[in-house]
């Protein structure tokens, strides 16, 4: 297994600079600025809350498909030859409430989101989007719900010996799976191998809109998975525990002559689907430190006159944390121009020149152009 | 001797569609020349060159802008291509691995990162996929890395790229 080269942007280090960075968050995001960085000679310094780097790429997508040590070694490579210092299991603290992501219970350290700032010359926050989006009916905090990333995570994350960290138990259960993403896939996928009696996935619309693609719900249907399309989830059933989900069941029209198809106007009917676990897989929210302070809604219309910089000069957000949840790519292209832009600031703050560019146009201008919107 | 030249292959199998492959393009060479496509049933994949033995492209362009560089790199030479309307190189690719664009000479094509190779690097998009689907490799060994699953999942890129049905008629 070759490693994942996030120093892909140098042959071998350059020679040390003065200054260091510090980079919040050890997913795509991060990793990918702290190998840019890193290969321009700055002193980097990763925090992670978690007890690995690789964030959503190591504990939200199954190993099957992003191989662990790939990643491993790839970390690894920046450790030694670049002499990146990783801080695991470290949570810079905080806007929410501790506990209230997914990881959290793994954090044996905290620091304050101010120390950084003192402690570095510019830091990047690619804190990423961990908190689950709820489906906000009755009955949701029933035990036995679970959101996607509730369910995925401890499959991941149980390797780790945190005695908080519980497999779901699905075995000879009922499961039902909100959702038709890659994460409500691999839900499936999961619930299947860990041996649940069935799996049925309800999507609010039908499979040749699902995100996942067809081809993915007719593989998960030959792993002996059902798919009900146009199901709007209405409440959880049961009494301490889950025992079922109410539903809305649409039904789908003939394809008309131009082959488009849609609801039968007025054919939606409730119906009760038996389960024991339900996994809502509807997507996740980002929850950046401070985001209020930082000015981040600024920084995402590009509002800003330094790509990537929030309200606080020195430091810069890239990645999930600012676009909201997207795709590994995105969040590495990000990552690398948040490093780009604030490499290019520390030269001219070095020259005390910072000041010379800061009245250009917004950049927000610019970077329409570049196409680097979410 | 071609046996011996380097070429991208991607197993398709194994990718996740997540786009780090074409994000990493566009770092290192400003305009993308890797790029995700999602077929109609959802299956994301990267059309990207394969750097042919007997490259189409290469045929059909009347400027003799594409040719192969030292490393056995099937590559266009910006300063001979005309940016022709006809675009025969783009309609001539087997893999629809040519792309247009809105900067020069209008299109763009993988030269396997040549600006790093120059410095001893390998292809950016081999460095960075998360998944490991993309191999820089001889030609010759390409063929060893395949199994059955990366065969399907070609056989249903290529599917949608030109289909064989009545669809593609």
């Amino acid at each position: 297994m070759d490693a994942m080269n996030f120093n892909f942007a140098c042959a071998e280090p350059a020679p040390p600079k003065p200054g260091s960075v510090g980079i919040i968050g050890a997913g795509p995001s991060g990793l990918a600025a702290a190998g840019y960085l890193s290969c321009l000679g700055y002193q980097v310094e990763v925090y992670d809350k978690l007890p690995k780097p690789g964030g959503l790429m190591l504990f939200g997508i199954p190993g099957h498909r992003i191989p662990a040590e790939r990643i491993a070694l790839g970390v690894r490579d920046m450790e030694r030859k670049y002499g990146v210092i990783f801080h695991t299991q470290t949570k810079i603290c905080c806007s929410a409430p501790l506990h209230d992501e997914e990881g959290d219970h793994f954090c044996k350290e905290m620091l304050g989101f101010g120390e950084l700032i003192k402690k570095h010359e510019a830091i990047i926050i690619c804190s990423g989007s961990w908190k689950s989006r709820k489906m906000g009916i009755p009955g949701e905090d029933l035990p036995g719900v679970y959101s996607g990333l509730e369910f995925l995570f401890p499959i991941r994350a149980a390797r780790y010996q945190s005695p908080s960290v519980k497999i779901p138990d699905v075995a000879g259960k009922n499961v039902v799976v909100v959702g038709a993403g890659h994460s409500a896939v691999d839900v499936v996928h999961g619930a299947i191998r860990l041996g649940a009696a069935s799996v049925t996935m309800c999507y609010r619309r039908t499979a040749r809109e699902a995100p996942c693609g067809v081809f993915e719900i007719e593989r998960a249907g030959e792993l002996g998975a059902a798919f009900r399309h146009l199901v709007t989830p209405l409440r959880i059933l049961g009494a301490g525990k889950v025992e079922g989900i109410e539903i809305r069941q649409g039904e789908l029209a003939e394809a008309g002559e131009r082959g488009a198809c849609a609801m039968v106007p007025g054919s939606e009917k409730v119906a009760a689907l038996p389960a024991d676990v339900v996994v809502a897989a509807i997507g996740e929210i980002a929850t950046p430190p401070f985001a209020k302070e930082l000015g981040l809604e600024d920084v995402r219309k590009g509002e800003v006159h330094w790509l990537h910089m929030t309200a606080i000069e020195n430091v810069f957000v890239a990645g999930d944390a600012l676009t909201g949840p997207s795709k590994i790519g995105k969040a590495v292209y990000s990552g690398l121009r948040a490093a780009r832009s604030l490499a290019n600031w520390l030269d001219l703050k070095a020259l005390n020149r910072q000041d010379a560019y800061a009245y250009d146009d917004l950049i927000a201008i610019d970077d329409h152009k570049g196409g680097a919107r979410p | 001797m071609s046996g011996e030249h380097k070429i991208l292959s991607i197993d398709y199998s194994k990718c996740i569609g997540c786009e780090t492959c074409e994000s990493v393009c566009k770092f290192a060479n400003d305009t993308p020349r890797i790029h995700m496509t999602r077929t109609r049933d959802g299956v994301m994949a990267p059309l990207y060159c394969h750097h042919c033995e007997k490259p189409n492209c290469a045929l059909v362009c009347k400027r003799g802008a594409i040719r192969r560089d030292r490393d056995g790199a099937v590559i266009l030479q910006t300063m001979h291509c005309r940016g022709c309307q006809t675009k025969s190189c783009l309609v001539a690719c087997p893999f629809a691995a040519i792309f247009e664009t809105d900067k020069g000479v209008m299109l763009a094509k993988c030269d396997l990162c040549a600006n790093r190779r120059q410095l001893g690097l390998g292809p950016a998009c081999v460095d960075m996929c998360p998944c490991g689907a993309i191999a820089y490799v001889a030609r010759a060994e390409a063929e060893a890395l395949e199994t059955d699953a990366s065969r399907a999942a070609f056989a249903r890129v290529m599917e949608h790229i030109k289909p064989s049905g009545p669809a593609g008629k």
